[in-house]
């Protein structure tokens, strides 16, 4: 009747495990992921080869994965913030179309002919674009105790069909034949790229964001206002933490962040919004913001890291002529046992004899 | 302790991938060619066909190689996609879907000496054509079968995007409707997506709720013709032969043979005689055409869809000659004129018989 | 009891080991139980009582070492196989479903066809064993219509209907009042009759002392010693558990009373389900003096307490604390105007379990210079006072970095006392103060209280420690579903059983006249 273990909650993690866990997480990944390529009927050392150096292989490569992985820490960190006090933003996708929106809006009609005042412009505009989104939620969250994730959730929605309005109709390009897209962002509302890659200033901005939250978290009020209450909302109100006031907040910073991601995606790389130009940022940041445990300097790491794997995948499907579906297969197997790994660090297997 | 997490994942995955890039032998060079597709190869339509079409052209020239991306979105990652298949040594590059139009651009002004293909658009370069077909031109003999066969002269279109080639497809369609049935309407549900089979299910559920007996679809998948077969409504399918979705209730569906125009490419390119040029083939170049008619058309309906089809074969006749009325019963073009391409390409207006709104 | 001593034991446990981690929470236990017998299970918090009952009830499985039932070697890895070979465990916390009727719950789990059984027949059960042990179970009342002490009794009532044969009984006073600990005893003295072996576990040294044959006293992780329950005194029971001599009399100094610190004029104040928790509620405390409240746990303390830091809304009457109205107050401005508050659920509301000790420290203190300055944290201030907290009062820890949930809950209640006591408050509102703690920490508890007192503070005393509270209050109030049922001047001059009648919910004039007349 009983199994032949059982599972026990851990006291405490032992060190060597923080190392462990990941290492071995990836390894068994990889592992798994060799034996599918090997009934596909690829060798798994080619694809693996072709993976990593289609993604981190040369300067190119390397630049690629930066650029996917900058939308990626900003919107991990925006969820990030939100997870931290246990509220649910699951809407950062929405908020970063907002924030994309602001920005085409703010080139539209308020175009100055300067980069930096137009960076600003379009900064300002964006962080309040998906800042209120998001705090559009956290408010009926604070006033009537509406569930976030639900909300935040629909408005992902709203947020989509609303710049799907704009695109197809009064912000529409004249010049695009009725083909549905935006006016062309003029130079100077466009970001500074490094070289001849695509890498743009928003990397500066991801990394500066990630550090300041990682200041945010350890040195402020507010940052330990929000991880007492992420730990214990009963002891935070005992502390006498505002928690509506924080939710408030919480979710206008991690909608305005969110927002930036927006704007430095389409600022940055096509410089007009077409439909579907998200490629799904906003609900990738839920995993990146998991993977680093909702450590923001992790995030950019966790960020560089998955942006590899889209990268890549890519190469995956180009060279060894995999289906994406089983690229897709691979890319989840590495995420499933890293988070999957996440256990062992709570819990234990206890082999139990056999019985009487 | 997080932050060791995260770089252990990252020091992790960095050291496998060096040990496998050591081992690895490097691929040799060949001629090659990369397709970006903008849904699953599975989808069973829009995608399917130009991996069909990319399979006759493979099977043409043996020494060419393809390979594909599937699923890219239209959005900055069709860069790298096409930026991996030139680095991984393609000569030519096909871009399947309108929206990869500024991608395209960015990425054959890096590589001139890339030749890339994009596949409905309207920007074009040294190193660029553009391609295309007159789907309109079938689109508009499956209209004269459904308007033949409805009874309730409601007719649902399923239409994937507001934009010219899916107008100018729902026009000619309409034209093809009246022109047997004067008393027939065709309703329009867009989904705002090209590849969304939940939502062409329940728009499909939808217009036959309102009413309409005869379905026409533009979207990739089989989704429209399942939900038309599972209500027992007409329907014509788009994209290929899709009478396997609804084997008792398929008329017919215009349909692409992209190979047509990747083996004239691939012949070019190989040969090194490759220009830049807008290409939109037609019925005449059998670029577009009619999937097979299922049982229940009659052979009356054969015989005017055929001699229709002579009239633009010999290029005497087009779809778009007047007179035609908009929506609001003014004449846009006046009897005996043809449409030019330009306004063809560029087509933002219903014709009379359609019901629907294009959004402004 | 002497025949029991020659049968053989119902149950036997040998060598039992378990360690988490790096802690040894058992080290070669030996424990049995005879039939007839009730053994007592006595040590501090963290010795190992409840690790060696887990196990028993198939919790926890042993690293190593056997458990015998009846003779026979058995392995339990669930709860269910331990009720199968008939040991049944009756929880601090009750595991009965609220909403449904008390014959429900005896079916509820159980498994193939006994869970189908007519209601009659289960019924007919029920009531037969309520009989037999003189438990008064009514089978068809909701369990939510119970009292604690009733719910109590459907649980062991649970437990012998599953044809447990040993009973463990996890510190089954700290709910009652004395009557009901004397109803309960009866219980257990009616179940040893019958045969039954049953594990008793407190800290109440009297009441181990009246119930128990023999008593095994652990001390981390190891049996000191099992005595038998007769002719041992408490002084000497509480030296074997503790390791060293305990005095048990509190020292107290009159003391002139200053200004009045607090005063509630009619709270009234809603629980978590909006029912009414406490009732038109006045009373006052000054300087210098402790204001006992005593009653049976669920009477509206946690409420009352939580009305006065500003935690949960009035909905009438006013708080006025030194002279200033801070009715409908943010919890905040009750901690600013110097209110400190030590609640019962410390991991739940006092301390965040998985932040460390600097962290824990600067909960109540994060608003304030020189722990913040601006929006920053001083974290090398907070350190530093944090450091000094866990010296002065006597934190055992590895260090400032470590989560709270690491430390035992004698340390965690320090490190909260020291907290709370840290800003030299006005008005100090201890909740349980001493719940679950060892001899030892429960001493330096009290001291700490009675030296704030010294100090100046007010201090509102609540407890179920009947003990406690008599031995500490300048004043002693009662508390019955949230009303007052009558102060008491002088607390030494009651009796138990007086306050045991207001407890009850008799209003004071009758329980002490009724106890005069009798």
């Amino acid at each position: 009747m009983s199994a032949p273990f059982r599972v026990e909650r851990r006291l405490d993690c032992p060190a060597w495990l923080n190392w462990a866990i990941p290492v071995g997480a990836v390894a068994t990944a990889l592992l798994a992921g060799a034996v599918l390529l090997f009934f596909l009927g690829v060798s798994p050392l080619a694809a693996y080869t072709a993976m990593f150096r289609g993604a981190l292989g040369d300067a190119w490569g390397l630049s690629e994965t930066i650029v996917k992985a900058i939308p990626l820490t900003l919107a991990g960190l925006a969820v990030g913030l939100s997870f931290t006090m246990v509220v649910w933003n699951i809407g950062a996708e929405g908020q970063l179309v907002m924030g994309a929106l602001a920005a085409v809006a703010v080139v539209r009609y308020a175009f100055v002919d300067s980069a930096p005042v137009m960076f600003f412009l379009m900064f300002v505009a964006a962080a309040l674009a998906g800042g209120l989104w998001a705090g559009f939620a956290g408010f009926l969250k604070a006033r009537w105790s509406v569930n976030e994730i639900i909300t935040t959730l629909m408005m992902n929605y709203i947020a989509i069909l609303l710049t799907e309005y704009f695109i197809y109709g009064p912000w529409r390009d004249p010049s695009s034949l009725g083909f549905p897209m935006t006016a062309p962002f003029p130079a100077a509302a466009r970001l500074a790229v490094l070289g001849g890659t695509r890498v743009h200033v928003g990397l500066i901005l991801a990394i500066f964001l990630a550090l300041l939250f990682r200041v945010l978290y350890r040195w402020t009020r507010w940052g330990f206002e929000l991880r007492v209450i992420g730990n214990n909302a009963n002891a935070a109100r005992y502390a006498g933490m505002d928690y509506m006031k924080n939710v408030l907040l919480a979710m206008f910073v991690s909608g305005a962040v969110a927002g930036i991601a927006g704007m430095i995606e389409v600022a940055g790389l096509q410089g007009r919004i077409q439909p579907g130009f998200s490629a799904g940022y906003g609900y990738t940041a839920i995993i990146v913001a998991w993977l680093a445990r909702l450590n923001p300097v992790g995030t950019v790491f966790v960020s560089f890291l998955l942006g590899a794997l889209l990268v890549g995948g890519d190469t995956l499907q180009v060279v060894m002529r995999l289906p994406l579906a089983s690229v897709q297969v691979l890319q989840g197997l590495i995420l499933f046992c890293v988070l999957g790994g996440e256990f062992f660090r709570n819990y234990r297997i206890v082999p139990v004899g056999k019985g009487e | 302790m997080r932050k060791n997490w995260a770089i252990a994942v990252f020091m992790a995955f960095l050291l496998v991938g060096t040990a496998a890039w050591a081992i690895a032998p490097v691929p040799a060079k060949e001629i090659k060619a990369g397709f970006v597709y903008v849904g699953p190869v599975g989808d069973g339509g829009w995608t399917y066909m130009h991996d069909k079409g990319r399979l006759d052209m493979e099977k043409a020239f043996p020494g060419l190689t393809s390979s594909i991306v599937e699923s890219v979105p239209e959005g900055p990652d069709a860069v790298r996609v096409m930026e991996t298949f030139v680095r991984n040594g393609s000569k030519l590059v096909f871009a399947t879907s309108f929206g990869y139009m500024d991608f395209v651009q960015e990425v054959a002004k890096k590589h001139p000496d890339v030749v890339f293909m994009h596949c409905s658009g309207y920007k074009s370069a040294p190193n660029v054509g553009t391609y295309f077909g007159r789907i309109y031109q079938p689109r508009y003999l499956s209209g004269l079968v459904a308007g033949k066969m409805t009874k309730s002269n409601v007719i649902g279109y399923v239409a994937a995007n507001p934009i010219p080639e899916v107008i100018r497809g729902i026009n000619a369609f309409t034209l093809g409707v009246r022109k047997v049935n004067p008393k027939a309407k065709v309703k329009v549900i867009w989904l705002f997506s090209w590849f969304d089979p939940g939502k062409e299910k329940e728009a499909t559920k939808a217009l036959i709720d309102s009413g309409a007996d005869v379905i026409a679809m533009h979207a990739d998948s089989g989704a429209a013709p399942q939900a038309a077969e599972e209500a027992k409504v007409w329907v014509v399918g788009y994209n290929n032969d899709m009478s396997k979705y609804a084997p008792t209730r398929h008329l017919t569906a215009p349909v692409w043979d992209w190979g047509k125009l990747y083996k004239y490419t691939a012949d070019k390119v190989v040969k090194g005689t490759w220009k830049s040029e807008s290409i939109w083939w037609g019925l005449k170049e059998k670029m577009v055409g009619l999937a097979p008619f299922g049982k229940s058309v009659p052979d009356s309906v054969k015989k005017i869809v055929a001699a229709e089809q002579a009239k633009i074969v010999s290029g005497k006749w087009d779809v778009f000659t007047g007179p035609i009325r908009d929506q609001a019963g003014k004449v846009k073009i006046e009897a005996g004129k043809r449409m030019s391409d330009g306004d063809m390409l560029s087509m933002s207006w219903f014709v009379q018989g359609v019901e629907g709104t294009i959004p402004k | 009891m002497d025949s029991s001593m020659q049968q053989a034991p119902l149950v036997e446990m040998r060598g039992i080991s378990k360690a988490f981690a790096t802690v040894r929470a058992n080290a070669g236990i030996d424990f049995d139980v005879r039939p007839g017998e009730v053994h007592t299970l006595l040590g501090e918090n963290g010795a190992g009582k409840s690790t060696l009952m887990n196990i028993l009830n198939g919790l926890y499985i042993p690293d190593s070492g056997t458990i015998r039932v009846k003779g026979e070697n058995r392995r339990f890895s669930s709860p269910r196989d331990a009720i199968a070979a008939g040991i049944g465990m009756v929880h601090q916390h009750f595991m009965l479903v609220q909403v449904l009727t008390v014959w429900e719950n005896m079916i509820m789990g159980l498994p193939g066809l006994e869970a189908i059984l007519p209601k009659k027949t289960v019924i007919k059960r029920i009531q037969d064993i309520s009989t037999r042990y003189g438990l008064g179970v009514e089978p068809e009342a909701r369990v939510w219509q119970l009292s604690v002490g009733e719910q109590q009794r459907v649980e062991i009532l649970k437990m012998l209907y599953r044809r447990a044969e040993i009973l463990v009984l996890d510190e089954p006073t700290s709910v009652l009042t004395p009557q009901e600990v004397h109803h309960l005893f009866n219980t257990i003295r009616q179940m040893t009759a019958e045969g039954h072996g049953v594990v008793f576990i407190s800290h109440k040294l009297d009441e181990v002392m009246e119930i128990s044959d023999r008593i095994t006293i652990l001390r981390k992780g190891e049996v000191v010693e099992t005595l038998s329950g007769r002719n041992v005194s408490k002084e000497e029971l509480a030296e074997k558990m503790v390791g060293r001599k305990v005095v048990f009399a509190v020292d107290k100094t009159v003391l002139n009373l200053g200004e009045t610190v607090l005063e509630t004029d009619g709270v009234c104040a809603l629980n978590d389900r909006g029912l009414p928790a406490v009732r038109n509620l006045s009373l006052s405390i000054r300087e210098g003096e402790i204001l006992g409240i005593a009653g049976i746990a669920g009477n509206g303390q946690r409420e009352l307490c939580e009305a006065l830091s500003g935690l949960r809304p009035i909905q009438f009457g006013r708080v006025i604390l030194m002279g200033v109205d801070m009715t409908g107050a943010h919890p905040i401005e009750f901690i600013k105007a110097g209110v400190g508050y030590i609640p019962a659920d410390r991991k739940g509301t006092g301390l965040v379990g998985s932040m460390n000790l600097r962290e824990n420290f600067n909960l109540k203190n994060f608003w304030r210079k020189p722990y913040s300055r601006g929006i920053f944290l001083s974290w090398e201030n907070v350190a530093g006072e944090t450091g000094r907290i866990v010296e002065r009062f006597g934190v055992a820890t590895p260090g400032l970095g470590v989560p709270v949930r690491n430390l035992s809950g004698g340390n965690q209640q320090r490190l909260m006392l020291g907290r709370e006591l840290s800003g030299t408050p006005r008005l100090i509102v201890a909740m349980q103060p001493t719940w679950g703690l060892d001899v030892g920490a429960t001493e330096f508890v009290r001291d700490q209280l009675l030296r704030q007192r010294e100090r100046g503070a007010a201090i509102l005393l609540v407890s179920e420690d009947l003990e406690e509270v008599m031995a500490l209050s300048d004043r002693l109030a009662v508390i019955h579903k949230g009303e007052i049922m009558g102060v008491v001047d002088d607390p030494r001059g009651v009796t138990e059983e007086e306050l045991g009648l207001m407890m009850a919910g008799i209003p004071m004039s009758a329980a002490v006249r009724g106890e005069r007349s009798l």
